[in-house]
């Protein structure tokens, strides 16, 4: 019934994103569409290191490259990722948003308006309150609002910023949004 | 403030019906949002914009101007320019001239990071350097050649990976003072090109939707770099299409690090990493 996976976090969260994707299988049913803040010097090297233990291949997508199931997607260092209607990434280079590019506010909104009610939005632990706005957008349309415990994360202020945000559907430790993702048919 | 799809919309037929631009094959999200920013920067709504665009054609030209985004740097992605260094513009050392043309330049910093690079291999003075933008207000800061240093400190990394170090040789060193080509000013937060690069490009206005033949050349080499992600598939494919009549057989086009060509058009291409070689 889910038709997309998007995940939002900032650099601290790359520990939680690894053993996230670790954990899912080779044929995982859905896309997942990662849009990950990132430290200013490092542009890259980020996908090779998700890539290391995942099952699923982890790619930093091209401009109008077509969404396909069983794959990550992960923003390329300095672009927005925006998801269009027609299921295809669309990148851009204009200006930071939240002081951020990747923007996870974007991916969240435009993802929530090509897949509706048949997205889970996951945000993960971060250093600002880029996501918030997205995870709400994303439950105005009918998705499923994941947000980590904040008990869990380092950094707190984008997990608490999207709970002040939106009533979400589940708070999770890293464990159990494992748990929902391997449940998904 | 939120726009619908229709009212986007409605912005582009008005534009279409008003002028000889057209953005109906523009990618809808960033349109949409460049749309959006334009109405909170002149703090009107969408009608208020529209009547002005109708009634006021500098106005009409500025708006046009403020959809474009302007993103660049000198030696954006060193990987593609270390490319260009010791992969493909070695392939021209022999001709007798260099044409190349920057479509969608912007403020000209890689049309300056090119001629640095054909300097360093002896080349810039065969090069015909052409270099085109929609954007009228960023060819004229790209003829400047002014950029703040604090905010692109990262030009001067990009330029040692790319014109002081070489990847395929790690004891080589070329220490190639900043001095040669750009002054920079700490005080004045300025980096400014030297005026013998300045001098050279030939800097034209050209809408790659409307297409045509800006120069009535062909070219060895095209750089259209972070343009087509804001152009529909279609119209990516109308631009790759261009560019392939622009171009010399074995002449390269290269685009942005994340920008590929799809479809049919590929097969009149060789893909060589981020290059496509004319077949």
């Amino acid at each position: 019934m889910y038709k997309a996976v998007v995940i939002g976090g900032s650099a601290g969260s790359f520990q939680v994103i690894t053993k996230i994707l670790n954990s899912l299988p080779k044929n995982f049913p859905l896309p997942i569409l990662l849009s990950l803040h990132r430290l200013k010097h490092v542009r890259s090297g980020f996908v090779e290191a998700l890539s290391i233990k995942s099952n699923i291949p982890i790619v930093e997508p091209y401009d109008k490259e077509t969404i396909k199931p069983g794959k990550g997607y992960l923003a390329p260092s300095n672009y927005h990722m925006f998801i269009e209607l027609n299921k295809r990434i669309a990148l851009s280079t204009e200006e930071p948003v939240n002081h951020s590019r990747p923007s996870i506010d974007l991916t969240f909104e435009t993802a929530s308006q090509a897949y509706r009610d048949k997205l889970i939005g996951i945000i993960l632990s971060g250093a600002n309150r880029d996501g918030a706005y997205g995870l709400k957008k994303l439950k105005q349309a009918g998705g499923v609002a994941i947000v980590q415990d904040p008990k869990e994360c380092q950094v707190k202020t984008m997990t608490e910023a999207s709970l002040k945000l939106t009533n979400v559907d589940h708070i999770f430790t890293t464990e159990q949004i494992i748990n929902f993702l391997l449940k998904i048919k | 403030m939120v726009l619908s799809d229709q009212e986007v919309q409605f912005f582009v037929n008005t534009i279409k019906n008003t002028s000889e631009y057209d953005f109906s094959e523009y990618s809808e999200k960033s349109l949409k949002r460049r749309l959006q920013k334009i109405l909170i920067d002149n703090n009107t709504d969408l009608i208020g914009l529209i009547n002005k665009i109708k009634t006021n054609k500098p106005f009409l030209e500025k708006t046009v101007r403020d959809i474009t985004v302007n993103t660049t740097e000198l030696f954006r992605d060193p990987q593609i320019w270390q490319t260009l260094r010791y992969r493909i513009l070695p392939k021209f050392a022999e001709n007798s001239n260099i044409n190349i043309w920057h479509a969608g330049c912007s403020t000209g910093q890689e049309v300056y990071s090119m001629m640095i690079l054909l300097n360093e291999l002896g080349l810039l003075n065969k090069a015909k350097i052409f270099a085109s933008d929609l954007n009228t207000d960023a060819l004229e800061a790209a003829k400047k050649g002014n950029y703040k240093y604090r905010f692109n400190i990262g030009y001067l990394d990009n330029f040692d990976k790319v014109i002081k170090e070489n990847p395929y040789n790690y004891e080589e060193y070329n220490d190639v003072p900043y001095s040669k080509y750009f002054k920079i000013d700490k005080i004045s937060d300025s980096i400014q090109i030297n005026d013998f690069l300045r001098q050279k490009p030939i800097f034209r206005q050209h809408d790659l939707v409307q297409g045509g033949d800006l120069y009535f050349a062909k070219f060895d080499l095209i750089l259209c770099r972070n343009v087509i992600i804001y152009f529909k598939y279609s119209l990516q494919n109308k631009v790759f299409k261009l560019f392939h009549d622009h171009l010399y057989t074995n002449g390269f086009l290269v685009l942005g690090m994340h920008e590929t060509m799809l479809g049919e058009i590929t097969s009149r291409f060789d893909k060589k990493g981020q290059a496509y070689r004319k077949k």
